[in-house]
């Protein structure tokens, strides 16, 4: 009879991570006995202090959570007051927040790809290191990054924590020499993305395929990202503000963020989730690239998000140059919307996936209260599950650097942001 | 042409390093381009890779005066790099990243300005100090 080691394994700090987490692995016997994803960054209380506060300066507020994604922060608030007031944005204005939420998923997967997950299929400890070896592919990211940087600023002034987005439109519409400038760029960076599908697709993958549920939203009229229905694989299909009629947030002693579950299971939400369900709505050019690409979608192999992060990106582009080609300045960026009493619901796709909020909003549109429900804090319960089963899979007689590298990369897989949730990675292997 | 950068951001002390462009804005250097990056992140690369000289500005907690102008050696600076997060990639690891690239100008030089303890407000900068360090550089140059 083969002896097991008792093993046990601590990351301390998660690296090549968005905010501070840990990870304790226990393994007792030859079976994990305790996993834990630690997330000790202190709570941010975000919801508390933008209570007292207008809806519009609530959208700025919100923006400050991440610096990754504010982008994200501001369009579900923005989307919540709207929907509250029965308004419907023109269609220069929806078009344009889609354009500047594309800005959002072109930097944030850019910066992913290349610069956070890339270094761990191919053997490096960062990208820095990385870049000795593959500097073309890190300068690529770099490209991107920046491409989706500026078309943030276009519109918000700034990449960082953007401030042009606003109840009923946007403060100002970028100048039509801007925009033109921003396609050639945009068009110019299209072969880079096409590329870097193929690049991803071409890493080596562990096959690794896991039974999960996908959620995103759906939009009857385009690959979702500002707005839609939320729909899971198994058939959920409910307006954003039954939300918690069937998600449910729940504490866990070992983590500040709080987990959330889907009538009672952990799920997957970000952009494999979002391609496994909507995929059929990408455009032909985005699809030929998928289908051409040497993995199957939909998929259960969680590494293959990178690809999935690379097509979004190319799509992202792609989208972006759709709207901003024929653009014309508007006569007015955006109009009065009379604040309404009552529960607000917003719900959009951040890079990392779905994004909800809920205000409860007096009729001179202060904000009474808030609650938001980060992707990452939703991803929690299936990281957890599917370091185990990957673990499990890769051999719990592996080594401790070996078990804790691969843990490392599953969470990677996901792209957690735990400055958002906490509003994450440490890993503790106990092997007794 | 020297570049000099002040990077920072609007907020607290952390506005130290705009504060300094805005002061040498108004003395009038010769052959120099006066840049301020908002948390550049990665992106400051971006702004090294085609430049021959760069100084570098940005606010510096350590233990020194507040408002004092220091430099630092991209030795030490090195030691500071701690790279653990996206949000974590700051002007040492950008430096590193360019480095590696070999995208680094001929002459980096590191200014750090002491914010000391308060860091809700930027420190009362040693404009002094500051001049004759950007002047020493444009003489050697």
């Amino acid at each position: 009879m083969a002896e097991h080691r008792d093993i046990h394994i601590n990351v301390p700090v998660l690296t090549r991570v968005e905010g501070e987490g840990a990870l304790e692995l226990d393994i007792v016997g030859g079976e994990i006995e305790r996993l834990n994803l630690r997330i000790f960054e202190p709570p941010r209380l975000f919801e508390k202090f933008i209570e007292g506060y207008e809806r519009n300066q609530v959208i700025d507020m919100v923006a400050r959570i991440c610096g990754i994604c504010p982008v994200a922060y501001q369009m579900s608030a923005v989307q919540a007051f709207e929907r509250l007031s029965g308004f419907t944005p023109d269609p220069w204005v929806q078009g344009m927040r889609r354009v500047m939420y594309c800005g959002e998923w072109i930097q944030s997967h850019a910066l992913h790809v290349h610069l956070l997950a890339a270094p761990d299929f191919l053997g490096f400890e960062s990208a820095i290191a990385m870049a000795a070896d593959y500097p073309d592919a890190v300068r690529r990211g770099l490209q991107l990054q920046t491409l989706g940087n500026d078309l943030i600023a276009m519109f918000g002034g700034r990449s960082v924590h953007p401030v042009g987005v606003r109840v009923g439109g946007f403060y100002r519409a970028p100048d039509s020499s801007a925009v033109a400038m921003m396609v050639k760029r945009l068009q110019a960076a299209l072969p880079e993305a096409e590329a870097l599908i193929g690049w991803t697709a071409g890493l080596d993958f562990p096959d690794d395929d896991q039974s999960f549920i996908s959620v995103a939203l759906s939009d009857p009229d385009e690959y979702a990202i500002g707005q839609g229905r939320l729909i899971s694989g198994q058939g959920l299909d409910i307006d954003i503000c039954y939300f918690d009629s069937h998600f449910k947030e729940i504490q866990s002693p070992h983590s500040t963020a709080l987990h959330c579950e889907l009538e009672g299971r952990p799920y997957l939400t970000g952009p494999l989730a979002r391609l496994n369900l909507n995929f059929h709505q990408l455009p032909a050019e985005v699809r030929r690239l998928m289908e051409g690409c040497g993995i199957r979608f939909p998929s259960h192999n969680m590494f293959h998000s990178i690809v999935a992060r690379a097509i979004e990106l190319y799509f992202a582009i792609s989208e972006a140059i759709r709207l901003l080609q024929d653009y014309q300045s508007p006569a007015q960026s955006y109009r009065e919307v009379e604040a309404v009493e009552g529960d607000a619901f917003g719900c959009t796709e951040a890079p990392r996936g779905i994004l909800w909020h809920r205000y409860d909003v007096d009729d001179a549109g202060i904000v009474r209260y808030a609650r938001i429900v980060p992707p990452t804090s939703q991803n929690q319960g299936r990281i957890e599950e599917d370091i185990a089963l990957s673990l499990q899979k890769f051999g719990l007689d592996q080594t401790d650097e070996k078990l804790r590298l691969r843990a490392e990369q599953v969470i990677r897989n996901y792209d957690p942001c735990i400055s958002c949730a906490t509003h994450f990675l440490k890993l503790n292997v106990n092997r007794g | 042409m020297i570049r000099i950068i002040g990077v920072g951001s609007p907020f607290g002390a952390d506005r130290v390093g705009w504060l300094a462009i805005d002061h040498l804005q108004g003395c009038q250097l010769e052959d120099c381009e006066l840049i301020k990056l908002d948390r550049p992140g990665s992106g400051l690369l971006n702004y090294l890779r085609d430049a021959d000289w760069v100084v570098l500005i940005d606010a510096l907690k350590s233990t020194g005066r507040a408002g004092d102008v220091a430099q630092i050696s991209r030795d030490k600076l090195a030691q500071c790099q701690a790279l653990t997060s996206c949000h974590g990639f700051g002007v040492a690891e950008a430096l590193a990243l360019a480095d590696q690239l070999g995208e680094l100008p001929r002459q980096v030089l590191l200014l750090g300005i002491h914010v000391g303890d308060d860091q809700e407000r930027p420190p009362a900068l040693d404009v002094v100090s500051l001049e004759q360090q950007i002047q020493a550089l444009l003489a050697s140059g």
